[in-house]
């Protein structure tokens, strides 16, 4: 299996290299032959990396220790769905995984554009072929996954326990959907740019993929949180680690890309800025996957050094070449209106939201490599950790939000001072409630006080512009209150899906502001049969149960959780001791409610005293950020889905110019 | 200067003479271990970095010293290393100020287009019929407007 796996990935490179030549001198001379030739290639390219996975599966299936990555990566006794999970587990697998998912993206826009934006596709075919024939190249040339040991080791070294957690079998595969297809938008810039059709079209073809690239970099970070906050146990589920920053950076460029995109639709503006954070987004999914793979920055998820990174580092400046020089030589036919009648205009505060987003982006980037920067130039090696990254975006994040509550109520082209006062008049007096409210409460903390201020204004004004298009609906077609808020939605899919975005994104922000104010945390050693008491829980110790598996050994205490002498329920925070390779690891226990997690972890236990030392935390309104995330689906998915227009038109789309219809 | 300020205005400098509290000492130095996260976070088990440091902790602050007299003696113990942040010194001043002189160039740059952009609207502005009074807002009568527009798309 591991010969067809092997011949799966050096064919499919062939076929990428002439997939992409054949595109680009089709696209050159019009050659309708080699357009087809490349196309024909692109799905030739998907099924092979397909069968490369393929393989691969198998051989971690059939346990073949003989093959280096299913020996490095599984054992005999990993439970079959994270030795499926081990397919991403390791360095050559992810990237072999992360070739497939672009070549799946790059059947499914051979599909969907076979009959429309022909004279684009050869270029948009070539960019990912290009790109999938470069990640296809490092397993060819030097790092092969279906490398074969001189020998047959009797067992497996077995996946990371780390990465033994059903998080990790969804977070890595949703990041990396979320960073391949950030190629599609890319591969249509380039395109338009190659060609010279600047118009709108390349951006409405890839509005859903830059929608769903975004959603799944929103997943793969928050699914990464959830991961780390469940797996790693210090109560917390961010610690600004440069693996962590190099899948936001690409969210917040997306994120930006979104909102500026809605200007050039609207107004024929920022077409070259687009294009820049189209090209930055993608530019940035290779330097976070060159961050992991190089051994340039040393982090706890990374994968081992390996000599990748110049590899990683030479395609980077390539893209950034290729794309910025296309960008220069095009910029004459890239004039926009540029026209506005206020400042105090949606389109303004479009550009401020920009201005906040690639402002974050720029601080996580430069905090992730000034560590690198310091060692050559002073050759001092220094860290850059979480109190620089949250004293200098706290401020950003903040203006964000406020703008967010803006942005929606503010008209575009001008707002007039009467207008504004109208808008604004709820939620402001939200916010300013809220803030009264939380210092009342005993919301010491400024930060705090201000960030729930300002998320109770942004809701406001959302919930509002929900409440006055429902109105509206009503007083017109006398509609039933759901029935208006519902075809209110269904009409106006972008606009309030965004919206309902917006929501999840505040109640995603008032976890992170709750959970990191007014955390309460506590260590203390408590004996079999006593309580202790943390936020307003009692928690006592009632022992200490012992399981042993093949593969672990588990010691697991007994938590009884009160809430005012009433038993509301028991957790179970274990320490496992993983027997290939023999490490152990923390798996913490948490009572969740939609106030607060109570979050245990178990440290130690000493049996001559029966005394078990426990970490206790107290992490309010965490809750919030997972609910946040549903929302974020919902809203996504209001936003994705197209309009009966739509699906008309891409019924139309499908039928071939000439064939004849009937009637 | 100005750097200065903005470091003081946001706490980096921390010119406090007060004893600190083990968290906050905690938070400012980072587990040697290999974990990368700060020493309050690191929660491995009988780690070899991060439980000594608390204790070194416990005890400088036991002895009563400033934030910045804690945080001297362990840059002068481990090295720069430790520190979870960048000083405000030297070379190190760059990583705080470049966010801020890159936001700053953004805004001076989102200001100069906005005001451009105005300028060029404003030449070609042509003389345009007054908008008739009513009593809604000029955003409830876009949110109307739009209303008629989707109603009517609607109905045929």
């Amino acid at each position: 299996m591991s010969e067809i796996g092997r011949l799966a990935i050096v064919l499919g490179f062939i076929v990428a290299i002439w997939g992409s030549a054949a595109s680009i001198l089709g696209g050159l001379r019009r050659d309708k032959a080699l357009v087809a030739s490349g196309t024909h290639a692109a799905y030739a390219f998907s099924a092979l990396t397909g069968i490369a996975v393929l393989a691969l599966l198998q051989l971690l299936l059939t346990r073949d220790f003989n093959v280096e990555y299913v020996a490095s990566y599984s054992s005999s006794t990993l439970p079959l769905w994270y030795t499926i999970a081990a397919l991403w587990g390791g360095m050559k697998g992810s990237l072999l995984w992360w070739t497939f998912i672009l070549a799946v993206c790059n059947a499914v826009v051979q599909v969907q554009n076979r009959h429309k934006n022909r004279d684009q596709m050869p270029y948009v075919t070539a960019t990912m072929l290009i790109t999938g024939g470069f990640f296809l190249s490092l397993l060819v040339f030097v790092t092969d996954p279906f490398e074969r040991l001189p020998f047959t080791p009797s067992e497996g070294s077995d996946l990371n326990p780390l990465l033994q957690n059903y998080w990790m079998t969804i977070h890595p595969p949703s990041l990396y959907i979320g960073f391949v297809s950030t190629t599609v938008p890319f591969a249509f810039a380039l395109a338009a740019l190659a060609t010279g059709k600047l118009s709108d079209a390349w951006i409405r073809t890839t509005r859903r993929w830059a929608l769903f690239s975004w959603f799944f970099l929103s997943l793969g970070n928050l699914f990464g949180a959830a991961w780390a906050y469940v797996v790693l146990g210090w109560g917390g589920y961010w610690a600004w680690d440069p693996v962590e920053n190099a899948a936001f950076m690409p969210w917040l460029t997306s994120s930006a890309y979104l909102h500026s995109v809605m200007i050039q639709e609207k107004k024929d503006m920022l077409k070259v800025w687009n294009m820049v954070l189209v090209i930055l987004t993608f530019a940035l999914t290779i330097f976070g996957t060159f961050l992991t793979r190089s051994g340039v920055i040393s982090s706890v998820h990374s994968f081992t050094q390996s000599g990748l990174g110049p590899f990683f580092l030479i395609f980077l400046g390539i893209i950034l070449a290729v794309s910025l020089g296309l960008l220069v030589w095009r910029l004459p036919m890239l004039k926009s209106k540029n026209e506005l009648e206020s400042v105090f205009s949606r389109e303004a505060t479009f550009l401020l939201n920009n201005l906040m987003f690639v402002g974050i982006a720029f601080t996580v980037f430069w905090g992730t490599v000034f560590p690198v920067l310091s060692e050559w130039v002073r050759g001092v090696k220094i860290t850059v950790g979480p109190p620089f990254f949250n004293q200098v975006n706290a401020p950003l994040g903040l203006a964000l939000i406020f703008l967010m509550g803006v942005g929606p109520v503010i008209a575009w082209r001008r707002a007039s001072w009467s207008s504004l006062k109208r808008a604004f008049a709820i939620p402001v007096f939200a916010g300013v409630a809220t803030g009264v409210i939380a210092l009342v409460m005993g919301a010491g903390n400024f930060y705090a006080i201000v960030a729930f201020s300002i998320s109770s204004f942004a809701l406001a004004t959302m919930f509002t512009e929900f409440w006055k298009g429902m109105r509206v609906r009503q007083a017109m077609m006398g509609e039933a209150p759901w029935t208006a808020l519902s075809r209110l939605i269904g009409k106006n899919r972008r606009r309030y899906g965004g919206y309902i975005v917006h929501v999840a994104m505040v109640m995603v922000f008032v976890g992170i502001v709750a959970s990191s104010v007014f955390k309460i945390e506590k260590q203390t050693g408590i004996e079999i049969g006593q309580s202790v008491e943390i936020g307003g829980y009692d928690v006592r110790f009632d022992g200490i149960e012992d399981e042993s598996t093949e593969h672990v050994e588990i010691r697991k205490a007994k938590l009884a959780v009160f809430d005012d002498g009433e038993l509301l329920g028991f957790v179970y925070p274990e320490k496992r001791f993983y027997k290939k390779p023999e490490q152990p690891t923390t798996e913490v226990a948490i009572w969740s409610t939609i106030g607060s997690d109570l979050y245990t972890v178990l440290g130690t236990y000493d049996e001559a005293s029966k005394i078990g030392v426990f970490q206790l935390f107290l992490n309010p309104m965490i809750s919030w950020m997972w609910i946040g995330g549903f929302v974020l689906f919902l809203g996504t998915v209001v936003c994705m889905w197209p309009t009966y227009a739509e699906r008309t038109a891409e019924a139309t789309s499908r039928i071939p110019a000439g064939s004849k219809t009937t009637s | 200067m100005l750097l200065t300020s903005i470091a003081g205005v946001f706490g980096i400098a921390p010119a406090r003479a007060e004893v600190p509290t083990q968290n906050e000492v905690e938070t400012a130095l980072t587990c040697q271990c290999g974990c990368g996260l700060t020493v309050h976070s690191c929660n491995h088990v009988n780690c070899g970095s991060g439980i000594p440091l608390k204790r070194e902790i416990g005890e400088q602050i036991g002895e009563g010293r400033s934030l910045p007299e804690i945080l001297s003696h362990f840059e002068n113990k481990y090295g720069e290393i430790i520190l979870s942040a960048p000083t405000t010194r030297g070379f190190n001043l760059i990583a705080w100020a470049m966010p801020f002189v890159v936001l700053a160039i953004g805004g001076l740059t989102v200001g100069v287009v906005l005001w451009r952009w105005r300028g060029a609207t404003d030449a070609d502005k042509s003389p345009v019929a007054p908008v008739p009074p009513t009593s809604a807002s000029p955003a409830e009568n876009e949110l109307r407007e739009r209303m008629e527009r989707e109603l009517r798309e609607r109905d045929t």
